[in-house]
């Protein structure tokens, strides 16, 4: 696409902003803020992506993953205000979700070890995970307050912290994970995704296209899994005060 | 001898911090043996967030609490609630059949579950009809109280701590469940402290009463004393 073409797609923010005047949203402000971060952003990222796929560095892979989990771990710990010390439970899960992810592909040889597959594929689980870890504390926090008094009852007959949540937790887990099934369901039915698309708009072949969101599907699947109970293990017992009692979690 | 429960200046501030007054303080109590107490007092004046702490579900602001002996706050949580079990006003069926919610505490503990126990119980609540695979949801709230009350009896604890438990059973349930406990403390010495607003009820389930009046334990007598002391009162009111 030429600069030339890219400067049209603005005609589209353009028709957001008139919208927003006709029917005083007063989104213009947000609009434009948005539209220059997002160019700035997704710009920088092109051109940091292109100096790490020639340099084909392990360090520069290594960092920007890193930094991909930090940001995705604040973001979702933005959904458990009230609980301390959870964005390094996210960022320990989603870790291991990456390190079981990427060394399954990589090993099993169904991606190539090169910066143009780990990354996007790392960014694309990442989201995911973060996604499913913010889900799940939202529904902690929910079932938490819901459920009172199954927990209660529970801890009276002299449970454990684990055995007075477990339904909780399993109930959350599951929550966090509805996105992911429901998309698997429903690909290619109700929607193209993303990577599909575009690896179709850039001159892919689109069986080949369809490989890899296949691939992309099962990956999700088992990342949100992964991370959303890594999760729930690391932050269960943060529901509790040291004697056993239930927070009050506001 | 060591006393079996200690209550030694207990203090609680109100939750809503901005009251800035104390819900209750200087509660000071002792019970020697498993024993029969009826709780009462007018509502707000903290009974049950009192039961709720010597069940140690809630946080307390001073005081100690001992329990043969031992304090509350040097017990494991589990092993002070297998001995001080709360029962809740509103009954809480865990997800499951009725016989999920009996076989509860000998899950949790990994012990074997006293059928024979539970089924006796159910026929002395009156609830020797139901059929145990029914989901535990579906019961009315009479009957999902009196599972819960089945529940935390098949625990075993040494006292029950019993918050208002028969308000929402009609009368011959009532009768059924204060003729079970009654029994309990005669054959298996089990002790309780039982919130209630039912002063005929206090009589019959009582040998002794405590009555909460203005964030204090104002009375902590036996339940005739008790109830003579009224009459006085109510017929000096008349003259």
């Amino acid at each position: 696409m030429s600069l030339l073409a890219l400067s049209f797609t603005l005609l589209f923010v353009i028709i957001t902003m008139l919208v927003s005047v006709w029917q005083k949203l007063d989104l213009e402000k947000d609009i434009a803020i948005g539209t220059i971060r997002a160019a700035i952003q997704l710009l920088a990222v092109g051109y940091i992506l292109q100096f790490v796929f020639q340099s084909e560095s392990v360090l520069f892979i290594i960092l920007i993953i890193c930094f991909m989990i930090i940001v995705a771990a604040f973001n979702a710990a933005k959904r458990a205000k009230g609980m301390t010390g959870v964005v390094w439970r996210i960022i320990l899960s989603i870790v291991t979700m990456e390190i079981l992810m990427m060394g399954l592909l990589l090993s099993l040889q169904i991606i190539e070890a090169t910066p143009q597959y780990i990354i996007p594929l790392s960014g694309m689980t990442i989201g995911n995970a973060m996604v499913a870890c913010g889900l799940f504390l939202t529904q902690l926090k929910r079932e938490t307050e819901s459920s009172k008094g199954e927990i209660e009852t529970l801890l009276s007959l002299g449970a454990t912290s684990r055995q007075a949540v477990q339904d909780v937790l399993k109930r959350s887990v599951k929550f966090s994970m509805i996105p992911t099934i429901d998309a698997m369901k429903t690909v290619g039915l109700v929607q193209l995704p993303g990577m599909m698309t575009g690896m179709i708009i850039a001159g892919a072949d689109p069986v080949e296209a369809v490989r890899y969101q296949i691939l992309i599907i099962f990956v999700f699947t088992s990342s949100s899994a992964i991370t959303s109970m890594m999760l729930s293990m690391l932050c269960y017992k943060k529901i509790f005060t040291k004697d056993l009692q239930l927070k009050d979690w506001r | 001898m060591t006393p079996l429960l200690q209550i030694k200046q207990l203090k609680k501030k109100h939750w809503d911090v901005q009251l800035k007054s104390e819900l209750f303080s200087d509660i000071t109590t002792t019970i020697e043996r498993p024993e029969r107490i009826a709780l009462l007092g007018k509502s707000g004046e903290g009974k049950s967030t009192l039961l709720r702490i010597l069940a140690k579900l809630e946080p307390v602001d001073s005081g100690q609490v001992y329990f043969n002996g031992k304090l509350m706050n040097e017990v494991d949580s589990r092993t002070w609630r297998m001995n001080l079990c709360y029962v809740a006003q509103q009954a809480t069926m865990l997800p499951g059949t009725i016989l999920d919610n009996l076989m509860i505490s000998s899950k949790i503990h990994n012990r074997n579950f006293d059928e024979n126990f539970a089924k006796q119980m159910l026929i002395e609540v009156g609830l020797e009809h139901l059929d145990w695979g029914k989901r535990a949801i579906e019961l009315s709230g009479g009957e999902k109280q009196r599972i819960a009350l089945v529940r935390s009896l098949l625990l075993r604890p040494t006292i029950l701590l019993l918050d208002e438990i028969t308000a929402s059973l009609d009368q011959q349930s009532k009768e059924l469940v204060e003729q079970l406990l009654n029994k309990h403390h005669q054959n298996e010495k089990l002790g309780f402290i039982w919130v209630t607003h039912d002063r005929e009820q206090a009589k019959n389930i009582s040998e002794r009463i405590w009555y909460m009046e203005n964030g204090k334990l104002a009375r902590d007598i036996m339940t005739s004393e008790f109830f003579d002391e009224q009459a006085i009162f109510q017929s000096q009111v008349k003259l």
